[in-house]
């Protein structure tokens, strides 16, 4: 499968409206395993409706390859049914009178596969995913999990070229769940298929993909490799959309004169000869520690005090809040803490892992990588492929 | 482009990328059948709905063939004779003032009663602990589900004078002659149709009072308020959408009732709006009859439109009612025996005393003659009897046979194409991407809700009667039957149709589209095995409805298309009153079984089912 182009895709669904998605310039290359990630309601199922072509653009074109599949400027139009994709939606939308094993075959049928062969695959596909025990049962008499497994195996079974997937893992418990993650990593380097995987879980992303997307209010904020989208945030949406706990922001503009913003600003000052441009700063909770108050050395970007306020076992890791003079900063770490809540310690902030925010908070500057990652141009800007 | 730059090159493209725009409009809206399904319904419903009312209403200012020298005019050209004439001359009284303050005086009368009755028996059966209450719910409804003139020919059975010729009724016979006033005209006619909505009102009302939340009244009682304050300050209010509902709905049906009015209005003259437009349609008049299916029709959509502005003016305040929303049952204590008897009272009048009397009078020859020497089955399977016409018992009369034969032939033909469009209807209006069809077609099949069937069978006369175009004259035959019924079932049945199209939702559909299915195998592979439900619905209730049907066939129907309701009407006419209560019974009888047997098939709610 050649690479699926969007140029400049905008959908609003009502004339007068607002977009649905805007602008939206993306490259699926062949064998990508690409996840939309974003809020709800950022257009991600639009823009997977849109590449299955159950939606029509309202402007910009989507191009498979060389060949344009749709585009409101040539006036071209190829409707779902010959774009060869699978698409399981995030309703899984079975057919009620047909039963599990007819739901897989019906794509089958349709491309009047012999009967033998049929069987065969259609079985292969539902001990796959699990469902093979309920074959003779109606979408009805399944569980959410079972129906979504359905949903996904009747894409499967007519192995298409790209699979569109909306949120399929989102009704499965926690190990299910591992497993069909581990099964669509399977799936997709054992038959090189194209993925692009609609989720609002930013770990389910972080995972699976090998680039992710992240949208907001239906525009592109930043494409990348999960790495690049974690490291270097193209903006502050995206810093703050990733990451759990989420990135600690320190406004370094306005009257606000806490200790904290007045540390910050100082880091500034030391590194940047004054605040230019920046108007906020910030630092992911991993990035944070403490220092054992006998030993006063800081190897960090800046330190300061600050009092325990919070201790949060998360299961072998913990989340630490401190308050510093009035303002809380989260930070997380994985060694046993040995301070108790109320105590009063020192933080230092690693070098090189600050994210500059600009006064216009859709556009970063991110100074710096975390240590095992320098990269050669650690003070200048990383330069997003992100929309405006 | 957004420079102001016009050059020629820039004007150029601008119109190139304009015909694209077009181009994948086109490629999107029309790739598929659904938009050229949807122009076709939506010719096909224009031709069948508007045209025929745009005819009538047509013919009402239009002259017509023999009225030149009455109206001055020539055939053809434009008069306000027929107005003038229905409304302001000195036989206007008769034609249309006095049909009129008939209509308003019985849909008063009936809309009164059946008010109170209803209201205080839909009062009884949901939130009293009433002894029998099962039962008295399907019980009580039994009168909707018959023909509503079924009442007027028990009631002429047995209170029938000698105003009218032929076998005398019980009472007479009994040696009581009843008045006029008592055997026909306003009076049995309020009542009868009263009695036939009462059924009408407990749906309605019970429905609301179901979702009435009872915590409500509890709450207003803590607070110290008395039950006649409760039922005055908070439940009135609360069902007064449901009340305004009933009121207008009633009223609209009674402004098109015919059969009810034709038995017990003709023998004294008491006209009503729609017995006025047979008369008139039967003396051929057509001119003034135009005039007055006009005023019934207006007089309908009024009606209807000030409902629909009501309801959503009051569905602000109906839908509260929260998670612990429940539905307690008030105990009767002492008066749990007079409400036994309310219910046991108007069952019996309304359903046991009609029936009873017409399953009588068909197997007894001297009508009041209660000796057990009087019986007989002869009506029903006798041969060589001693009348004039109908030599044989009803059940080996040919015509009777023909008459079903046409009822199942032509309803069948009739629900069958309606259900098939509705469904049809409501996938074209929930998928196409062409709106302003859509948007059309909703409006189009929905419209004959609002005209009376006596005046859309007018508006089907007028139309048909000469031959138009290619089309030939098709009065006289079933195809303008089968025509004007399905139309006239439209608005349930495209009502199905979208609501059964909206719940399915888009996506199974769109899995099998994803998958490789062009729209052919997606209809006939995934929507209608879904929809098969809705389909068979859609299908049979309008079947039920039909049978019942009467005022389409009194005026569109002849000898050769007679259906089971025109036959009966026909004997009633001729005198053979036996027979054509023997009619009557068999029409009840297919309809309450198929009504049963929809509600099992469908496991629907009789409230929304019997609509027509
Ligand atoms: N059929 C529609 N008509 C009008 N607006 C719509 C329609 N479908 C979606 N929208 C709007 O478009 C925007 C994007 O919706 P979309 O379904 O793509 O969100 P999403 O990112 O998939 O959200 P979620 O994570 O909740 O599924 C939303 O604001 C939504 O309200
Ligand atoms: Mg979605």
């Amino acid at each position: 499968m050649p690479d699926i182009v969007l140029r400049q895709v905008n959908k609003r669904y009502d004339r007068d409206g607002p977009d649905a998605v805007a602008d939206l310039d993306l490259t699926i290359g062949d064998g990508e395993f690409m996840c939309l990630l974003g809020p709800s309601g950022c257009g991600k199922t639009t823009t997977l409706r849109l590449i299955a072509g159950l939606e029509n653009l309202s402007g910009g074109e989507i191009a498979v390859g060389d060949e344009i599949v749709d585009s409101r400027s040539t006036g071209t139009f190829v409707p779902p049914e010959r774009r060869g994709m699978g698409l399981v939606f995030q309703s899984y939308a079975l057919w009620p009178h047909l039963t599990i094993e007819e739901n897989v075959d019906f794509g089958l049928r349709l491309r009047r596969m012999p009967k033998p062969e049929r069987r065969e695959r259609v079985t292969r596909v539902m001990e796959t995913l699990g469902i093979e025990p309920y074959r003779d049962r109606y979408p009805s008499q399944l569980s959410g999990g079972q129906q979504q497994r359905v949903a996904l195996a009747r894409m499967l079974a007519v192995e298409p070229r790209v699979l569109l997937l909306d949120e399929p893992l989102s009704n499965l418990d926690a190990r299910l769940r591992l497993e069909m993650r581990a099964e669509l990593k399977r799936i997709h380097s054992a038959f090189g298929t194209t993925i692009v995987f609609v989720t609002h879980d930013q770990w389910e992303a972080m995972t699976l993909a090998t680039s992710i997307a992240v949208m907001h209010q239906g525009t592109l904020q930043q494409v990348g490799e999960p790495t690049d989208i974690y490291d270097r945030p193209a903006n502050r949406f995206v810093a703050e959309f990733v990451g759990s706990p989420p990135i600690n922001i320190v406004e370094v503009e306005g009257p606000e004169t806490s200790p904290l913003v007045a540390l910050a600003r100082a880091f500034l000052e030391t590194t940047r000869q004054g605040r230019g441009e920046i108007a906020s700063i910030g630092i992911r909770p991993e990035h944070l520690h403490l220092l054992d108050p006998n030993e006063p050395v800081a190897g960090g970007a800046f330190t300061g005090p600050a009092t325990l306020s919070a201790l949060l076992p998360t299961g072998g890791s913990w989340i630490i809040e401190l308050d510093v003079g009035g303002s809380p900063l989260f930070m997380s770490t994985n060694r046993p803490p040995v301070f108790r809540v109320g105590d009063s310690i020192t933080f230092s902030v690693e070098r090189d892992a600050v994210h500059h925010f600009d006064r216009n908070l859709s556009r970063a500057t991110t100074t710096g990588a975390p240590k095992e990652k320098v990269s050669a141009g650690a003070d200048t800007d990383t330069s997003p492929r992100a929309a405006k | 482009m957004t420079g102001g730059n016009f050059t020629a090159a820039a004007l150029a493209r601008s119109g190139a990328l304009r015909s694209a725009d077009w181009r994948y409009r086109l490629a999107v809206g029309w790739r598929e059948p659904t938009a050229a399904i949807g122009v076709l319904l939506a010719l096909l419903f224009g031709y069948l709905i508007v045209v025929p009312i745009v005819t009538l209403l047509h013919d009402a200012i239009e002259v017509q063939f023999g009225d030149a020298r009455r109206a001055g005019a020539e055939v053809g050209g434009w008069t306000l004779h027929y107005l003038e004439r229905a409304m302001f001359s000195p036989v206007a009284g008769d034609l249309f003032w006095e049909p009129l303050r008939h209509t308003l005086a019985i849909s008063a009368g009936a809309i009164s009663f059946s008010l109170v009755v209803g209201g205080l028996l839909a009062w009884l059966l949901t939130r009293t602990d009433m002894l029998g209450r099962r039962w008295f719910a399907t019980a009580l409804i039994v009168p909707y589900m018959l023909p509503s003139w079924t009442f007027a020919l028990a009631w002429r059975t047995i209170f029938k004078n000698r105003a009218v010729g032929g076998q005398p009724g019980w009472l007479e016979s009994l040696g009581f002659t009843p008045p006029d006033w008592l055997a026909y005209g306003q009076v049995p006619i309020t009542l009868i149709l009263a009695l036939h909505y009462t059924p009408f009102v407990i749906l309605l009302f019970g429905n609301a009072l179901r979702r009435f939340d009872s915590q409500l009244e509890d709450s207003a009682r803590m607070l110290g308020a008395g039950p006649a304050t409760v039922a005055r300050r908070i439940v009135l209010p609360m069902m007064l959408p449901a009340l305004m509902s009933a009121t207008l709905l009633i009223f609209a049906k009674c402004l098109g009732e015919f059969g009810v009015s034709y038995v017990l209005g003709l023998p004294v003259n008491y006209d009503v709006l729609a017995t006025s437009l047979y008369r008139s349609i039967a003396s051929r008049q057509s001119g003034v009859a135009a005039v007055i299916a006009a005023a019934i029709m207006l007089i309908g959509v009024l009606s209807l439109l000030i409902d629909a502005r009501l309801v959503r003016q009051a569905r602000r305040f109906v839908t509260v009612g929260g998670k612990g929303a429940m539905n307690r049952r008030s105990g009767l204590g002492i008066l749990g025996l007079p409400a036994l008897a309310l219910a046991s009272f108007i069952f019996a009048i309304s359903v046991a005393l009609p029936l009873l009397t017409l399953v009588l009078s068909t197997i007894m020859r001297v009508p009041g003659d209660f000796s057990l020497a009087n019986f007989t089955l002869d009506f029903w399977i006798g041969s060589n009897l001693e009348t004039v016409a109908l030599r044989s018992g009803l059940l080996l009369t040919p015509e009777l046979w023909l008459a079903a034969w046409n009822t199942l032939r032509i309803v069948g033909i009739a629900s069958i194409c309606s259900g098939l469009c509705g469904l049809l209807v409501g996938y074209v209006v929930v998928r196409s991407p062409v709106r302003p069809m859509a948007m059309f077609l909703r409006q189009v099949t929905f419209f004959p809700y609002l005209v009376p069937g006596i005046a859309f069978a007018a508006a089907y006369l007028s139309l048909f009667a000469v031959p138009r175009g290619p089309i030939p004259a098709l009065y006289g035959t079933a195809i303008i039957l089968i025509l004007a019924l399905a139309a006239d079932q439209m608005p349930f049945a495209s009502r199905a149709g979208i609501s059964a199209m909206m719940q399915l939702g888009k996506e199974p559909e769109e899995a099998a589209q994803i998958i490789g299915a062009g729209w052919l195998r997606r209809i006939v592979s995934v929507v209608v095995p879904i929809q098969k439900g809705a389909l068979v619905a859609g299908i049979l209730l309008p079947f039920i409805s039909g049978i019942r049907g009467l005022s389409l066939f009194v005026i569109l129907a002849v000898p050769s298309t007679d259906v089971l309701t025109t036959f009966s009407l026909r004997l009633l006419d001729y005198n053979y009153t036996q027979a054509a209560n023997g009619v009557v019974l068999l029409i009840c009888a297919i309809s309450y079984v198929g009504t049963l047997a929809a509600q099992k098939l469908t496991r629907t709610n009789l409230a929304e089912g019997l609509g027509g």
